[in-house]
């Protein structure tokens, strides 16, 4: 009778077992959605205004082999036969990068974004070294993808992406190629046709614009980026969507766009953003002498230099002067309005709900995440692919978002700085959080500015949203409240300054074009 | 997948029991008869101010030190003499002497055990028993297993199938192994990405399943009213990945350890039923936990609640 009971739970432990293991090896690392016809091809795409580029034209590609001539008529033969059957490894790479593969960069982006996240470890005499991009194989690697050299990383690769798009429509609309598959209508083709000329590929563009920016703003991952971006200009192939000029021209421009991105982005000021401990000495000094406080970082060892000091004096994209928008004054620690919100905040944290800690934890967006700006992106990717956008109207919308994210971080930063303001942990006796402060002084909180200045462009773009994407920024916002590491005066003044910032993206928005 | 399989059906093709009327834990070699029950409540403390960052022995001047003080209330009961149940219900606080991040304290995991008496025979100048033990425990309160050291657990389901194997000689001596595989599910966190060794879009965090394994060798002193013994423990996770370089521990971490420890329970002759115990072990080496000191005391209590009835076979030591 024993041995039966054994035998019996043993197999019942057996069959418990088995049914846990079924959902292993199921988390996903990109997110699955239906590859989709565009919803519009804007044929007028090409006359839309460039950010960067003094115009759609500044980047020349070669005139196209005509439709009836040897060399097209072969390529298109050659495009047939390989598209006519496929290994289950192209046929992952096509499902993966679905043609154009703008919002797998975008994950990719993100992905780095996440990995480099990481803040340096002290040494063994209590000092911190700073990632060298000279040498970023050397511990600390770099980059540190802080929030602000994440923005800054996203708002590039997003302005250069849109640009580029901009200069291919220009030249579909011009050379007026047919697609590949349109003609030679017996092509195989593995994902949803559109009438877009073919010449030159957008999926190669934007491939090799996020092979050239994601090469330099993470040196470290080059060689896994041009692996990707390999299969991905493959991928467009296997899909029956581009012959090899099509691509050979489309990589062409992209990569010329993206070295003049990189170009601004070596004097926009980011290399002297992270300042020696002299000037972020002054900096300090120079808020104690004018505001009577200043910033201590709390950690054991201290580090003696906050996250980037100088970040708001890097060059901006849309905003005129961060100090116009800098918020006011805010109120002094020991102040009536300070202790009102310093009590708060203990209230707070002494009675944390479950909701409220969720609401901490699932804003977090700290270290070894895609802070705040990747946040939105993921927004952003979501509702470009449920309104089926076509890549340049995608480009155009990840391209502002993340422009205004990245004026959101200057200014904030300017704010940041220039107060000087010191964290709750600094300011309140024995205070304890749930989240890590970060490394840079409270006022205004950066999830805040982030948040407000991309739900004000997103909500833009997509109206009907607008509420949700309010009610995110208002949740993002607050989550630091939740999380110990803001008083109520820094989230409310971030906010404020985020709509103000996200406002100046969206005028250009309504001048460019693409409206 | 198969690889995890075929390990299980190891595990369960290699267990062995020994008896003895007292209280009992989830990997002793002890089997209570029909219709005694057990209570007992340990206090336990663990801390460490150093910790292994993936293969790395590290402090942190943000933690100092951390300790976790554990209050475990459990019961155990015969079913029969030949299968016993345990539960266990552990009250956890944890707290970092430095830094800013906030102690957290609750309940952690319910664990249910089954111990079955598969063997128990005569050999040479002792007994050789085997006792197969199933295991299941889940989070008893919404405590956040994303909060890396200061989480009360691993927050998934967690499946465990151990072999217990004893010899032990007439006059008190004894030797044990268990082996244990420990099936985890997924721990669920509070926000919808993640990184690993890679981004992850999900708030489900599989957790790597983990091999258990302890060596024992003791000792049944003063006519059988004190239990003594030296353990050495570990723990090896099936899979997993290294916390990287100034980043915090995850669910999803490899975690392993071997730990060395003493223990010894002592049942009052002139008070039936009482015992009390404690016990001290120190991780030796480790891989993405802490190098830990810890130590317990406890209480049991043990009675007849109800009838023994019928036996298949006498139980006696």
């Amino acid at each position: 009778m024993n041995k039966i009971l054994s035998t019996t739970i043993l197999f019942l432990f057996l069959g418990v077992v088995l049914s846990f293991q079924s959902c292993e090896d199921e988390q996903p690392n990109y997110i699955a959605y239906e590859p989709y016809a565009y919803s519009s091809l804007d044929e007028n795409g090409g006359e839309w205004h460039p950010n960067l580029l003094t115009s759609s034209s500044q980047v020349g590609i070669p005139a196209p082999a005509d439709a009836v001539s040897p060399e097209y008529q072969a390529e298109l033969a050659a495009l047939k036969s390989l598209s006519a059957s496929l290994t289950s490894d192209q046929q992952a790479a096509v499902d993966y990068w679905a043609g154009d593969g703008l919002i797998r960069w975008n994950e990719i982006a993100r992905e780095l974004s996440a990995k480099y996240n990481l803040a340096p470890a002290p040494n063994a005499d209590g000092s911190y070294s700073v990632p060298d991009p000279a040498n970023p194989g050397n511990y600390p690697y770099f980059p540190f993808a802080h929030p602000p050299y994440s923005c800054r990383a996203f708002a590039y690769f997003s302005a250069a992406e849109y640009d580029a798009l901009i200069s291919a429509w220009h030249y579909k609309y011009q050379f007026n190629r047919p697609a590949a598959f349109n003609a030679d209508p017996t092509i195989v083709t593995h994902l949803p046709k559109n009438d877009l000329p073919g010449y030159p590929s957008e999926g190669a563009v934007i491939a090799a614009v996020a092979k050239d920016l994601l090469s330099a703003l993470y040196p470290l991952e080059k060689d896994y980026i041009a692996a990707k971006a390999l299969e991905h200009q493959n991928s467009l192939q296997w899909a029956g969507l581009n012959v090899p000029s099509d691509i050979i021209a489309g990589d062409s421009l992209g990569r010329a766009v993206g070295k003049i991105f990189r170009m601004r982005a070596s004097t926009d000021g980011m290399k002297n953003a992270q300042t020696p401990k002299a000037v972020s000495d002054s900096i300090r000094d120079a808020a104690q002498a004018t505001y009577g406080w200043h910033w201590v970082n709390q950690e054991t060892p201290e580090r003696k230099v906050g996250i980037t000091p100088a970040f708001g004096k890097v060059k901006t994209w849309f905003v005129p002067d961060v100090a116009a928008v800098r918020p006011p004054t805010p109120p002094a620690p020991g102040s009536a309005e300070f202790n009102d919100d310093a009590q708060e905040l203990k209230d707070i944290l002494d009675n944390l709900s479950n909701d409220q800690r969720k609401i901490a934890n699932f804003w977090s967006d700290g270290l070894a995440t895609y802070t705040p700006p990747g946040h939105w992106n993921k927004f952003a990717c979501d509702y470009i692919v449920e309104y089926q956008y076509n890549p340049l109207r995608a480009a155009r919308v990840l391209a502002y978002l993340n422009m205004a994210m990245e004026d959101a971080g200057i200014a904030c930063w300017d704010a940041k700085y220039h107060f000087h303001y010191p964290r709750p942990i600094q300011t309140i006796p024995g205070f304890k959080t749930i989240l890590g402060t970060p490394n840079f002084p409270s006022y205004t909180s950066g999830h805040s500015m982030f948040s407000a200045a991309g739900a004000t462009v997103l909500s833009h773009v997509f109206p009907e949203a607008s509420a949700n994407f309010q009610g995110w920024a208002d949740e993002a916002a607050i989550s630091r409240m939740y999380g110990g590491i803001h008083y109520r005066f820094d989230v409310e003044a971030g906010q404020e300054s985020g709509k103000t910032v996200g406002q100046f993206a969206v005028d250009r928005m309504m001048t460019d074009g693409g409206e | 997948m198969l690889r995890k399989s075929l390990l299980l059906i190891l595990v369960a093709a290699c267990v062995a029991f020994v008896h003895h009327t007292s209280a009992q834990t989830p990997t002793d070699g002890i089997m209570m008869s029909k219709g005694e029950i057990c209570f007992g409540a340990n206090y336990m403390k663990d801390s460490w101010d150093e910790y292994w960052e993936g293969t790395l022995l590290r402090d942190n001047g943000n933690i100092g030190t951390f300790t976790r003080t554990t209050i475990m209330p459990m019961v155990a009961l015969g079913l029969t003499d030949k299968l016993n149940v345990l539960v266990q219900a552990p009250w956890v606080k944890t707290e970092a002497s430095a830094g800013q991040l906030q102690g957290v304290s609750g309940f952690s995991d319910f664990g249910i055990f089954l111990k079955a008496q598969a063997f128990h025979f005569s050999l040479g100048p002792g007994k050789l028993a085997f006792n197969p033990t199933v295991g299941f425990g889940f989070a008893m309160s919404n405590y956040l297993e994303d909060y890396a050291p200061f989480s009360l657990g691993l927050g998934c389901p967690d499946l465990t199938l151990r072999a217990i194997l004893q010899y032990k000689l007439n006059m008190g001596l004894y030797v044990r192994g268990t082996y244990a595989y420990n099936v985890r599910g997924t721990a669920t966190i509070e926000r919808e990405y993640y990184y690993t060794t890679h981004g992850i879009y999900s708030d489900q965090v599989d957790v790597p399943n983990a091999f258990n394994y302890t060596a024992t060798i003791g000792a049944w002193l003063l006519n059988n009213s004190l239990n003594v013994d030296i353990t050495y423990d570990g723990q090896t996770t099936d899979g997993g990945h290294d916390i990287r370089r100034q980043d915090v521990g995850f669910p999803s971490n490899k975690m392993n350890f071997n730990r060395l420890g003493a223990f010894a329970h002592y049942y009052f002759p002139f008070l039936p039923g009482f015992g009390v115990l404690g016990g001290v072990n120190q991780v030796q080496d480790g891989r993405n936990v802490g190098k830990a000191m810890g130590y317990y005391v406890g209480v049991t209590y043990q009675f007849q609640i109800f009838n023994k009835g019928m036996v298949d076979e006498p139980i006696s030591e």
